[in-house]
């Protein structure tokens, strides 16, 4: 579906990384495949190194530790916080919601609409369409967008297919309205019937965790993984993303009455460089206007993907001026969706270290 | 299918490639094998392939007549 939205913006993007990071070279060492096709996959893949939570760390944490960050520097006042939505699918508890956890421990105000939504690869873009919603309105004027993903925690150290690009990140987006005259255009597309394609079998009401979920077990492919494991059937999401994204962003274009050409950065969910670049050339964008280094440098954290590649890529030219970008994102549901919208200048745009 | 050939040889890591080639005898038709084929097949002849598709394929010859009758269709 369509959606256009007015007079809000993004203010502001922090990203919050864990400190410690892990090589691919060391990750191969687990994998039962021979060594020239695990460094051939880093090759294509553009698999380098990527940022893991330790033990103990949960959601709420990386969520705080950016959150603090803001408070300490000035760069947001707690008592501006009108809402706040947590996009992820490694929350602290099932119960209560994470955005609770952090209101509390944040000691926020009372007046305040907290909200999880589980989401995946697409959480960026379903938790703007959220905030933009919620700031119809007057009584909300500012949203804190947070996106958390752990789902490391979730994935098999044995599994060749996707241990090797996941990441573990949050990011804080502040949006507000605003007079902002350019109109946000915005499409979604679901589709339950795969929600296979990316799955992790165990662990909720309908299959608990239990001794025997976590049996590592080989489907036939040399990966071993278990029911608790996040599995991925890797060809039919690469199928799923090269089919339905680019005319997607076709249709974006056609809603927004846009030129392709028009766009300064294609700033798309980061599952690794080959599938980005096919992208690329499918929808003839040049590679320069897309990242793709977000797997190499910090791993694929889920819905936090697209804020790392704003924060790492554009940091700069975001604080000081505006730019045309075109947002992309598909993943777990299965969900795809985009939009288009002039992005900056940011209050703030950058990237720390969990300590 | 010389130009097929070449690609496929590059994505196989051989440097011969015959049309009775077994595709299962590369160590390289692995699962990134089989996505740089699906690649290859999307960009040179828009033609779309699933893994499941390459399930009752076992040469390269039957593999490019099926990309042929795709394109045809």
């Amino acid at each position: 579906m369509n959606l256009h939205f007015q007079d809000k913006r993004i203010t502001g993007i922090l990203t919050v990384l864990p400190e410690h990071e892990q090589k691919f070279v060391d990750d191969m060492k687990n994998f039962d495949f021979p060594q020239a096709r695990s460094l051939k996959l880093k090759l294509v893949m553009g698999y380098d190194r990527h940022r893991l939570v330790t033990a103990g760390t949960s959601a709420s944490d990386l969520a705080i530790f950016g959150f603090r960050h803001l408070f300490d520097k000035g760069l947001l006042v707690p008592e501006g916080l009108d809402a706040m939505i947590v996009v992820t699918q490694s929350p602290d508890y099932f119960m209560p919601p994470t955005s609770n956890v952090i209101q509390g421990i944040l000691n926020l105000k009372h007046d305040m609409l907290c909200m999880d939504i589980n989401q995946g690869c697409a959480g960026f873009v379903v938790g703007l369409i959220q905030a933009f919603l919620m700031l119809e309105q007057e009584s909300v004027a500012r949203v804190a967008l947070v996106n958390v993903d752990l789902l490391s925690r979730k994935v098999s150290a044995k599994d060749r297919n996707s241990y090797p690009l996941i990441g573990d990140a949050a990011s804080i987006t502040i949006v507000e309205r605003g007079t902002e005259p350019a109109t946000i255009y915005a499409n979604i597309r679901m589709d339950g019937t795969r929600r296979e394609a990316l799955i992790i079998p165990a662990g909720g009401f309908r299959l608990p965790s239990s001794s025997e979920t976590a049996v590592l077990e080989d489907p036939g492919d040399g990966n071993l993984r278990a029911k608790d494991h996040l599995r991925m059937d890797g060809t039919a999401v690469f199928n799923f993303a090269q089919v339905e994204v680019p005319p997607m962003i076709e249709s974006l274009m056609q809603f927004a009455r846009v030129d392709i050409n028009q766009v300064d950065w294609f700033l798309f969910h980061q599952p690794n460089k080959f599938m980005l670049q096919k992208l690329c050339d499918k929808m003839k964008v040049p590679y320069a206007k897309m990242p793709s280094n977000v797997v190499e440098n910090f791993g694929n954290a889920s819905g936090v993907t697209i804020p790392i590649a704003i924060t790492f890529n554009l940091a700069e030219q975001l604080r000081s001026g505006g730019v045309t970008a075109c947002l992309a994102a598909f993943g777990s549901g299965l969900t795809w969706g985009s939009m288009l919208l002039r992005l900056g200048p940011l209050a703030f745009c950058s990237m720390i270290d969990y300590r | 299918m010389e130009q097929f050939l070449d690609k496929l040889a590059e994505i196989l890591e051989t440097g011969e490639l015959k049309e009775d080639s077994r595709l299962e005898s590369f160590p390289a038709w692995d699962s990134l094998g089989v996505l740089s084929t699906i690649a290859l097949i999307e960009s040179q002849y828009r033609v779309n392939f699933t893994a499941p598709d390459f399930a009752e394929i076992k040469t390269v010859d039957e593999l490019w007549k099926l990309v042929q009758a795709r394109r045809a269709g």
